[in-house]
C-alpha cells in the first residue's frame, strides 16, 4: 500500500458485496500461499516414510505386506468359518490387487484409503461388536438364553461399553481427518458369520462363543494393522485397544472352560481387510 | 456502507504481516525438522538423543488412545512435535535398548514365577489345581517372550538380554520375604504383568523396527491376558472364594463382579511403562 493511500482520510464508499469480494480475494491470496507449506509438510512426511522403510531393512517388503494386508481374503474369523463372505464382497483380492497400491474401504465417508481405510474397517468391527452385545443382551432379557449368570451379564455389558468406546475413539480419527464418522457396522462378517451364526444362538455358551470369535478377530485385525499403519497415532490407538480385546476373549475362553491365555503369541489369524463392506 | 480508508488500510496490512510472520516461522520450523530427519538418516542418532526422543514418545503415549485427539487439541506446532517423537525418528539404538528392556522384563518374570512355584501354595501339594498350571504355563511363555525379544535384538545388531531387570529385580527379592499366601504373590505378578503389559504398548508406537514392533505388538496383549486372569483370580480370592477358581468355573455361583474385574479399562494404559534404558545390557 502506498504512502498516497495511506495518506487519504477520506471515507470511501463501498457496498458489502464489494467487501466481501475483497474479503474473498484476500482469502485467495492467503490459500494461494498454502501450497508451499503443504509440500513442506508432504516433504517432511516422505521423510518420514522413507525413515520407517529405511529401519524396516526392506521397504519392498513392507510395501507387499500392506498390500498382502489390504488384499488379503482372511476368511476366517476365530472357529467360524467365513466362506460366504468371500462371495458376497464386492472386492476381490485377485481383481484389485493390481490396479491399486491400497485397497479402498466404503464407508459413509466415500472411499478411504490407506490408514484411513484400516480406521474404517476398525470402527465398523467395534461397532458391530457393539451391536453383537446388544442383541446378545436384549436376547438375555427376553430369556431366550435359558439362565444367564449375573457374571456373564456384567462381562456382555462392559465389554460392550468398551467397544462403544473403541468406535468412538477410531471415528474420533476420522473426524480430525474430515471424514465423516463411520456409523454402519462390518457387513461382510455380519451378514457373512454373524447373523447366521447368532440365529444359532440358544444359551450363555453359543453367545461366548459368537463373542469370542469377535473378539478374537478384532484382536489379530489390530495387530496386523500395527504393522501396517503408517500413523503413529493410529499405531497408539491400536496397540492400546488390542490388549484390551484380548482381555475380553481371555475370559471368555474361562468362562466355557478353556484355558484363558491359549497361545504365547497373538495371532494375526482372522484379520479383516480393508476390502470388508462397511455401512 | 462507508469505511474508513485509512483504518482498512492499516488492518489490511497487519493482516498482511501476520500473515507473512507465520509463513516464515512455519518454514523455518520444517526446514530445522527436515534437517534433522536427514542428520539421523545419515548418521543415527545419539543414544542420550534416542532415549529422549523415546521417552517423548512414551509420553505423548500416556495420552492413550486420544493420541491424534491430543494433537488436534495442542494444535500444528504440538503435532509437528509429535511428529518428530514418531517411530520414523527414532534409531535401531533405541529399538535395541527397547528389546533388551524387553527381554529383562521377561527374564525377571520367568525367575519370579520359578519362585513362586517352589512355594507350596502355588506350586505344590495345596496349591490349587488351576492356579499351579496357570502358573507354569505363564512362566513358558515369558521364556518364549525373551526368545523372541533376543531374537529381534540380535537381528538388529544388538546382543541378547538374558539378565533381568535390575529396577525389577529390586522390587521382586523386596517382597520376596511377604510371599506367604496365594493373595501376595497374585498381586506381585500382577504387578509384574501389568508393568510388562503397559511398557509393550507403549514401545509398540515407539519403535522403528517393523519386525520389531510386530514381536512387540504380539506380545502385549499375551500379558494383558495374564493381568486379566490374575485379576479374576484376585477377585474371588478377596472375596473368600478360592474354591471357584476352577476351570471351567461354576459360572451360576460366580459374583456379577468376577466379569468384569479383568479388564477395567477400555484402553490400555502406559502409566507403568518401563524406561527404555532400564534394562540394557551394560
Amino acid at each position: 500500500m502506498t504512502d498516497d493511500r495511506r495518506a487519504n482520510d477520506t471515507p470511501i464508499q463501498i457496498s458489502e458485496a464489494e467487501l466481501n469480494a475483497m474479503t474473498a480475494d484476500m482469502d485467495d491470496m492467503h490459500h494461494a500461499s498454502l501450497p508451499a507449506l503443504r509440500d513442506a509438510v508432504d516433504e517432511f512426511k516422505q521423510l518420514a516414510d522413507d525413515l520407517r522403510s529405511h529401519a524396516a531393512g526392506d521397504g519392498a517388503k513392507t510395501a507387499a505386506s500392506r498390500r498382502q494386508f489390504l488384499f488379503g481374503s482372511g476368511v476366517v474369523l476365530g472357529g467360524l468359518a467365513l466362506a460366504a463372505c468371500a462371495s458376497s464382497s464386492k472386492t476381490s483380492s485377485t481383481t484389485t490387487a493390481t490396479n491399486a497400491p491400497t485397497t479402498a474401504v466404503s464407508s459413509g465417508a466415500g472411499k478411504l484409503t490407506g490408514d484411513l481405510a484400516i480406521v474404517a474397517l476398525a470402527a465398523g468391527l467395534e461397532n458391530l461388536a457393539v451391536g453383537t452385545y446388544g442383541a446378545g443382551i436384549a436376547a438375555a432379557k427376553a430369556g431366550k438364553l435359558g439362565t444367564v449368570p449375573p457374571a456373564v451379564v456384567n462381562f456382555a455389558t462392559t465389554a460392550q461399553s468398551h467397544h462403544t468406546a473403541h468406535a468412538a475413539a477410531w471415528n474420533a480419527v476420522l473426524r480430525q481427518a474430515d471424514k465423516p464418522a463411520v456409523t454402519g457396522v462390518d457387513k461382510t462378517v455380519k451378514t457373512g458369520v454373524v447373523d447366521p451364526a447368532f440365529a444359532k444362538v440358544t444359551d450363555v455358551a453359543g453367545l461366548a462363543n459368537l463373542a469370542l470369535a469377535l473378539e478374537n478377530v478384532a484382536a489379530a485385525t489390530y495387530l496386523n494393522g500395527i504393522g501396517l499403519i503408517q500413523g503413529v497415532a493410529g499405531i497408539q490407538t491400536a496397540a492400546s485397544i488390542q490388549p484390551v480385546e484380548l482381555q475380553h476373549a481371555a475370559i471368555l475362553n474361562f468362562v466355557l472352560g478353556q484355558y484363558p491365555v491359549p497361545n504365547a503369541f497373538a495371532l494375526t489369524t482372522g484379520a479383516r481387510v480393508p476390502s470388508d463392506v462397511i455401512g | 456502507m462507508s469505511i474508513d480508508q485509512r483504518t482498512l488500510a492499516e488492518r489490511v496490512e497487519e493482516s498482511k504481516d501476520l500473515h507473512s510472520d507465520s509463513m516464515r516461522d512455519t518454514h523455518a520450523a520444517l526446514d530445522e525438522m527436515v534437517d534433522v530427519g536427514h542428520e539421523r538418516i545419515a548418521g543415527g542418532v545419539d543414544p542420550d538423543e534416542g532415549h529422549q526422543l523415546a521417552s517423548e514418545t512414551s509420553r505423548l503415549l500416556s495420552g492413550g488412545v486420544m493420541g491424534g485427539g491430543a494433537l488436534a487439541a495442542a494444535g500444528f506446532g504440538a503435532a509437528l512435535v509429535a511428529l518428530v517423537g514418531s517411530p520414523a525418528f527414532a534409531s535401531q539404538t533405541t529399538d535395541v535398548q527397547m528389546l533388551q528392556t524387553s527381554a529383562a522384563i521377561e527374564n525377571l518374570a520367568v525367575a519370579t514365577y520359578q519362585v513362586a512355584l517352589t512355594l507350596p501354595f502355588i506350586g505344590g501339594a495345596s496349591a490349587l489345581p488351576v492356579v499351579k498350571t496357570f502358573v507354569t504355563t505363564t512362566m513358558n511363555q515369558h521364556a518364549d517372550h525373551a526368545k523372541a525379544f533376543n531374537a529381534a535384538c540380535i537381528t538388529l545388531g544388538g546382543k541378547a538380554q538374558n539378565n533381568p531387570d535390575p529396577t525389577l529385580l529390586a522390587v521382586v527379592n523386596k517382597a520376596k520375604p511377604t510371599l506367604n499366601g496365594p493373595a501376595p504373590v497374585v498381586a506381585l505378578a500382577i504387578e509384574l504383568e501389568t508393568g510388562a503389559a503397559e511398557t509393550y504398548v507403549a514401545y509398540t508406537s515407539a519403535l522403528s523396527n517393523l519386525n520389531a514392533r510386530k514381536v512387540t505388538a504380539s506380545i502385549m496383549g499375551i500379558e494383558a491376558q495374564h493381568v486379566a486372569v490374575l485379576l479374576a483370580v484376585q477377585a474371588l480370592i478377596a472375596a473368600g472364594h478360592p474354591d471357584l477358581i476352577t476351570l471351567p468355573p461354576p459360572l451360576a455361583q460366580l459374583p456379577a463382579a468376577a466379569g468384569s474385574v479383568g479388564f477395567p479399562n477400555a484402553f490400555y494404559k502406559t502409566d507403568m511403562a518401563r524406561p527404555a534404558t532400564e534394562g540394557v545390557l551394560k
